[in-house]
């Protein structure tokens, strides 16, 4: 194996565990991987997948790897998506039931903060909250000299918070409720600046931090009790101003999710739209950075069974989530919203005519210059005859033939 | 375990961490630790299989961090101990380890043995140079989701803006019935007020 290594085919050593036996072949066929993840950018969740698989096969290739990640995440140029490529490990290795969570502390500076990192580790490692390490962290990070906000900015930890204030059917003690407020808070909008040359404390700038704190509550009392939309309709405003903090937008996510993925959510609904999605479409509109889990949430309902909906009122539901998508299409999200239509047509699971409407209100919306990229996604679905032959008029002014004119003109190549 | 002699000590260890292949540890032998069993580690340590010295290693971990600090020198001497192993993946782990007992935190400067130190560097410049030439991937660190506009900046700096695949011609349906939705809102409010 070894010589297999040293004369370069690291492609050929498929066996993870004959890979791992070494650890100078290990390490070459871990580079691989690691340059594969960053060159690929067509398919990440499966170049990480393979990463992680690699990196999880024991848990000494993982400490190993873990350590290198942190090295490189240190870069200034690049270095977040090191970060973001242990995270993910991390996340992989958790969702294997490994207890990763000493190796995190240990590579996350926490340990010169003894009490903030056993009150996160008893947390972290049973992956539930507790009001005792909550009040211990909540003190710390009031203190006139807290731990760094990397500790608090952990992942998992985000999530738990979210999760525990915008579940639907989660009690909190109401004592110490503003204790978990406050730390999300904290952790979405105080700035850190590292102490400079000469300056031995760093700077922390809590300017958001009341906002942010009561934007959380708004929002967290809304969701918090089961109103019915006619209720929430009165909020919407509230909700609105709100969203525009991006931790609450997440946990709006949070809410939105668990609501609407109840078996008779659809059923008991009256609207058209429903207020639950229509508040995913202000999310879109304020954070580019949100797009992606929006879009995962309304391929998940587009793709849920709703047997107990008539035919016709599941294909109205079904346009209704279309809607959705073209809206965060129209708000930057393009490649991989047109690439998830096109995939449902060329499965042929899809009907023809909900295809058919995505098409039509994407081109009733878009204008050139198209990028390559896009036309090259876009063109077959328009082109196609299934899809939009009753579309096209006698001459060329319709929007299909418009479209596919124009890229014929420009796009010669296609 | 106190009086243990040194091959007691190995067979012990060897029934415990050494027969599955999985390297993945839990805490299961850390209940049975003391200074006593840890010297007798170390002396034995050398003549351990491979999988069996990474494992107990690995469990460090799962000790309590008074333990540790109990135990510090311990387990520093069997880290040493290890650091020098002919086995290279037990050598690196052990220079990994070896700051955790006294600091609670990994040594990422790897160096003090000469080929653990060839093996990081080598891995390590060849992929910062990847690094620094991709830097533009846009994988950004999962917080990022939940930060405020200058927290954010503050962390990543400045994001280029997604590229443009079209000129946008017709506000989406979204916006009119956000228009409508509002309107609702405001009546709504009203009405409230009212009744």
């Amino acid at each position: 194996i070894k010589l297999i290594s040293d004369a370069g085919y690291q492609g050929e050593i498929t066996s993870i565990s004959t890979a791992a036996q070494q650890i100078e072949v290990f390490s070459r066929v871990l580079k691989t991987s690691i340059s594969g993840f960053l060159q690929n950018t067509e398919d990440w969740q499966g170049t990480v997948e393979e990463c992680s698989k690699m990196v999880c096969h024991g848990q000494h290739t993982y400490v190993y790897s873990q350590v290198l990640l942190q090295v490189l995440s240190q870069e200034a140029r690049g270095g977040f998506n090191m970060k973001r490529l242990s995270q993910e490990i991390t996340r992989c290795a958790q969702q294997n039931h490994h207890d990763v969570t000493p190796i995190t502390m240990a590579l996350n500076g926490a340990a010169g903060y003894p009490q903030a990192c056993q009150a996160l580790t008893s947390m972290l490692s049973r992956n539930a909250l507790n009001p005792a390490d909550i009040t211990v962290l909540f003190r710390n990070y009031s203190a006139a000299d807290p731990p760094p906000i990397d500790l608090i900015r952990t992942p998992q930890f985000l999530e738990l918070l979210v999760d525990s204030l915008f579940k639907p059917g989660v009690k909190l003690n109401p004592e110490h409720k503003p204790k978990y407020i406050y730390l999300l808070a904290y952790a979405a909008s105080v700035c850190e600046t590292a102490a400079r040359k000469g300056q031995t404390r760093k700077t922390v700038n809590k300017e958001e931090l009341k906002p942010t704190i009561q934007a959380i509550e708004k929002v967290h009392d809304i969701c918090n009790i089961n109103k019915g939309s006619t209720e929430l309709i009165a909020e919407l405003s509230i909700l609105y101003q709100c969203i525009r903090f991006p931790v609450v937008s997440v946990g709006v996510i949070r809410w939105v999710e668990s609501t609407v993925t109840e078996p008779s959510y659809f059923k008991l609904c009256t609207e058209q739209t429903p207020i639950h999605l229509a508040l995913l479409d202000e999310v879109v509109t304020c954070h580019l950075l949100l797009h992606s889990k929006v879009l995962q949430l309304l391929i998940q309902l587009f793709e849920s069974k709703q047997d107990e909906l008539e035919i016709l009122v599941q294909l109205e539901m079904k346009k209704m989530l279309l809607d959705r998508m073209v809206n965060i299409l129209s708000r930057g999200c393009v490649v991989p919203v047109v690439k998830y239509i096109k995939q449902c047509w060329q499965q042929g699971d899809t009907d023809i005519s909900l295809i058919r409407y995505f098409v039509t209100e994407v081109l009733e919306a878009i204008a050139p210059p198209y990028t390559p990229e896009f036309v090259n996604l876009f063109l077959p679905l328009v082109e196609n005859e299934e899809i939009t032959g009753t579309m096209r008029g006698d001459g060329e002014n319709d929007p299909v033939s418009e479209f596919i004119v124009h890229c014929k003109a420009h796009f010669a190549a296609l | 375990m106190a009086n243990v002699r040194d091959s007691d000590t190995s067979l012990w260890l060897h029934n415990k961490l050494g027969v599955s292949n999985d390297s993945w540890t839990g805490g299961s032998i850390c209940s049975q630790l003391n200074g006593e069993v840890l010297r007798n580690i170390k002396d034995c340590f050398p003549d351990l299989q491979t999988q069996v010295k990474l494992k107990l290693l690995l469990s460090f971990f799962h000790i309590p961090r008074r333990n540790v600090e109990e135990w510090c020198v311990e387990l520093e001497e069997i880290l040493e101990v290890a650091q020098v192993d002919s086995e290279q993946w037990v050598s690196m782990l052990a220079e990994i380890m070896k700051t955790f007992p006294s600091t609670g935190s990994l040594n990422t400067e790897i160096g003090s043995i000469d080929e653990n130190r060839r093996i990081f560097s080598d891995l390590v410049n060849d992929l910062r140079k990847l690094v620094k030439k991709q830097n533009d991937l846009g994988m950004l660190p999962l917080e990022c989701h939940y930060l405020n506009k200058s927290a954010l900046v503050s962390v990543v700096g400045q994001q280029p803006a997604p590229t443009k695949h079209f000129t946008l011609k017709r506000k989406p349906k979204s916006a009119a019935l956000r228009a409508e939705l509002l309107q609702k809102s405001a009546d709504a409010q009203n009405n409230l007020k009212k009744s």
